[in-house]
């Protein structure tokens, strides 16, 4: 266990020389505790907190390590929550949880209570009730009925989105065998100096989606990036956790969804995002432009599409919920979501054909490279790119 | 006679924002200013103290400054909006209303009210006053042309006040030795109660089978509560979670005296006064760094990026392991709660107004 350096000394606040005329400039109290004192022992302090923190996650990756947490556990927490929670009924069950409300309140009663703690009081609650009840029953009357009138609306309408659903059910594809899912990233990749470039300098954490074995991860961090990575597989993590990297087992939508708004400096998306169904991809979407700080690098890296259904084996290109998509698709997505695409990368296995004689000795040879160019442009072009964007708002 | 006056939705006795304008107006009244508080309503015990909004017009003098105590939606800010005294916002900040979406949806709507008329509010200001930098973001994004931190001012008496101690012996008593997590705020969506029951839950896997979970609040939002306490139930953790509200200053700061750990994992803060309090009781305090959590807590306890019950409760177990940390944490704590000394902030609250008085005001 580090030793704890002494405690931080109190200092007047440095905002108290702040003028109201000097936004942006008063940093208030909310700077470290002491904050007049000598700057080594604010670093002291912060080095060592730092220290009890790598010490946390350190427990937490060997309780993983161990089986005292089994992969999954967290979710399945979060998930028994939502049974409890309105906000957790997903789909029917929501419905119908929302329309028992209704016809739990479209009665109204207008047998008002009359008990009461003096005698007297209860007399004249009954008066009251029976004086007034002509008039109560009347505008009762109009209002139950309005209220079953709603009600019955809201059956037919929940009725009808029940038959939708019960449509769009018999189109749902199977699960992708894993066997079959496309393999996690490679740190020593072509695109993988490229994100590190994207992301030097960036000084808060950043998350390495379906990190695999964690080599980007620690090409990261060797560049000095505050990396860790996740993936829902524990068995490629294992080479991991067994050399000490800080890496998570769950999937990079679970994760996202316990961190808070602004926590990250950088994501990196790879892996399961090409093949996302669109809800998950909308979830994706929605969990990186909140969990990313604002001016943090978002780097995104899949499949080209042609390249994905020329090379990808049948079952996976049939069986898959969703596909790769254009770069151009991403950069829309993503600008939708506050997002400015700051390059994009081709690169991957180069498959094109090469140039076949000497074209300007020979004609025939000339046709033949100009059919070439155009096959190479159709379907040998590069097989993936990479997406680097800014979050901008 | 210079004057500032204060305008708040509700006066309310043993409230944050009720003690913060009746301890302003003092200091305001100390500094040699007139100072009167104006309410659309007030508790019996408070009738002397405030004055009905509606009737400020009818006693309004030139030089006037209006100050705005912003955390909820009221009708007086429609009010203000109509005034042409300098206003100056004091914004304690409003809960975004996708916490409560889906659980309590009239409290949504109240909350998206109040956010619009910040969003009102805020050009208009000469001055905005917050609580934190986080709340000053948020005010200056607003269109507020000017703003200042300072932290709320904090009940003495609940940070360094006596500790009830028939209540304390009877919480040890109750408990033993079993590690107790604490939490103090009121049962809201935005302060993620769930998260600390999952991490309770993993702390008794992993570390203390016999652990205890103390939360004390009052339960805001009914259906989230029973939620949570539901969820308590589900995971066989009836006996150990413990609620208790209403407790006078002396029960609450043997609540917090008790506790072993502070644990915070709110997602949404503007300030987060229990986090003082905790500081004040020397209890280690772990939190989750959102909203204006961290810049409150600043290096006085354990930051966590993310709230996973493991990483929690692995927090929990690092402090209860190691007394050095424990003992470092609660005298870190200390000092850092010297920075929001109530003297300090009435003088930087006079500071701060001393350079509005006399200002034109603003024309959005």
């Amino acid at each position: 266990m580090p030793t704890p350096p002494a405690a931080p000394s109190s200092s007047p606040s440095s905002s108290s020389s702040a003028t109201p005329s000097d936004p942006g400039a008063d940093a208030g109290p909310g700077t470290p505790a002491g904050s007049g004192e000598a700057g080594s022992e604010v670093a002291d302090r912060i080095r060592y907190l730092d220290e009890v923190m790598a010490e946390i996650d350190a427990e937490v990756r060997r309780r993983r390590a161990s089986g005292d947490l089994p992969a999954g556990l967290e979710r399945e927490l979060d998930e028994l929550f939502l049974e409890f929670s309105p906000v957790g009924l997903q789909g029917r069950a929501r419905l119908r949880e929302t329309l028992s409300l209704v016809d739990g309140s479209a009665y109204v009663d207008i047998a008002v209570p009359t008990a009461s703690n003096k005698a007297v009081g209860s007399y004249i609650k009954r008066a009251v009730r029976k004086g007034l009840g002509w008039y109560m029953n009347f505008i009762v009357a109009q209002i139950v009925k309005f209220a079953w009138s709603v009600s019955r609306m809201f059956h037919v309408v929940v009725d009808h989105i029940e038959d939708l659903e019960a449509a769009v059910d018999a189109h749902r594809s199977p699960d992708l065998p894993a066997a079959l899912q496309p393999s996690a990233s490679d740190g020593a990749s072509w695109w993988a100096p490229a994100a590190a470039e994207a992301l030097a300098g960036v000084r808060e954490r950043v998350v390495v989606a379906d990190c695999g074995d964690a080599s980007l991860v620690e090409s990261l961090l060797a560049a000095g990036v505050d990396a860790y990575g996740v993936d829902p597989s524990d068995l490629a993590l294992e080479p991991a956790l067994d050399r000490g990297v800080d890496v998570r087992a769950e999937g990079v939508l679970d994760h996202l969804d316990v961190v808070a708004d602004e926590m990250l400096g950088g994501i990196v998306l790879t892996g399961s995002v090409q093949w996302l169904r669109p809800n998950e991809r909308e979830r994706l979407l929605d969990l990186v432009s909140t969990r990313l700080a604002v001016d943090g690098t978002l780097v995104l890296h899949s499949a080209s599409p042609g390249a994905w259904a020329a090379s990808a084996p049948a079952v996976v290109r049939d069986l898959a919920p969703g596909h790769p998509l254009h770069p151009e698709t991403w950069a829309h997505l993503l600008g939708g979501r506050g997002f400015a695409v700051a390059s994009t990368i081709a690169g991957g296995e180069d498959r094109r054909l090469a140039h076949v004689g000497d074209a300007d000795a020979d004609a025939d040879a000339g046709t033949v490279n100009a059919v070439i160019d155009a096959i190479n442009d159709l379907l040998l072009g590069p097989t993936e790119y990479l997406v680097v964007a800014t979050r901008e708002r | 006679m210079t004057a500032v006056h204060q305008f708040v939705p509700a006066l309310l006795p043993r409230d944050a924002t009720g003690d913060h304008t009746r301890a302003l107006r003092d200091a305001l009244r100390a500094a040699g200013w007139e100072s009167d508080i104006y309410v659309e309503a007030a508790h019996d015990e408070l009738q002397d103290e405030a004055t009905y909004f509606e009737e400020y017009p009818s006693r309004a003098r030139p030089g006037d400054v209006l100050l705005y105590q912003l955390g909820t939606s009221s009708p007086v800010a429609e009010f203000l909006l109509g005034r042409d005294e300098p206003l100056v916002l004091d914004y304690h900040n409003v809960t975004p209303e996708s916490y409560y979406e889906g659980w309590e949806e009239h409290t949504a709507a109240k909350v998206a009210l109040a956010r619009e008329q910040v969003a009102a509010l805020a050009p208009h200001a000469v001055l905005g006053i917050a609580d934190s930098a986080f709340n000053a973001r948020e005010l200056e994004e607003l269109g507020c042309r000017a703003t200042a931190v300072v932290p709320i001012l904090v009940d003495d008496e609940v940070v360094h006040g006596a500790v009830d101690p028939a209540e304390r012996a009877r919480l040890a008593a109750d408990h033993g030795d079993a590690t107790v997590l604490l939490f103090v705020g009121r049962i809201s969506p935005n302060k993620s109660h769930q998260r600390l029951v999952e991490a309770l839950w993993v702390y008794r896997r992993l570390y203390d089978p016999a652990a205890r979970l103390h939360l004390v609040g009052p339960a805001v939002t009914p259906s989230y509560a029973e939620a949570v306490f539901a969820f308590a139930d589900e995971l066989g953790l009836s006996d150990a979670v413990r609620h208790a509200e209403g407790l006078t200053k002396a029960e609450l700061a043997a609540w917090y005296e008790d506790g072993d750990v502070f644990v915070c994992l709110s997602e949404h803060e503007g300030f987060c006064i229990p986090l003082l309090e905790a500081m004040g009781a020397g209890t280690p305090i772990v939190a989750l760094d959102a909203g204006a959590v961290g810049e409150t807590l600043a290096d006085a306890g354990i930051l966590l990026p993310e709230a996973r019950p493991a990483t929690v409760a692995a927090a929990v177990d690092r402090i209860r392991r190691d007394d050095d940390l424990a003992a470092w944490l609660a005298d870190a704590g200390r000092r850092r709660l010297e920075d929001f000394a109530a003297a300090t902030t009435r003088q930087r609250f006079v500071d701060v107004l001393a350079g509005v008085v006399g200002r034109e005001p603003v024309v959005a």
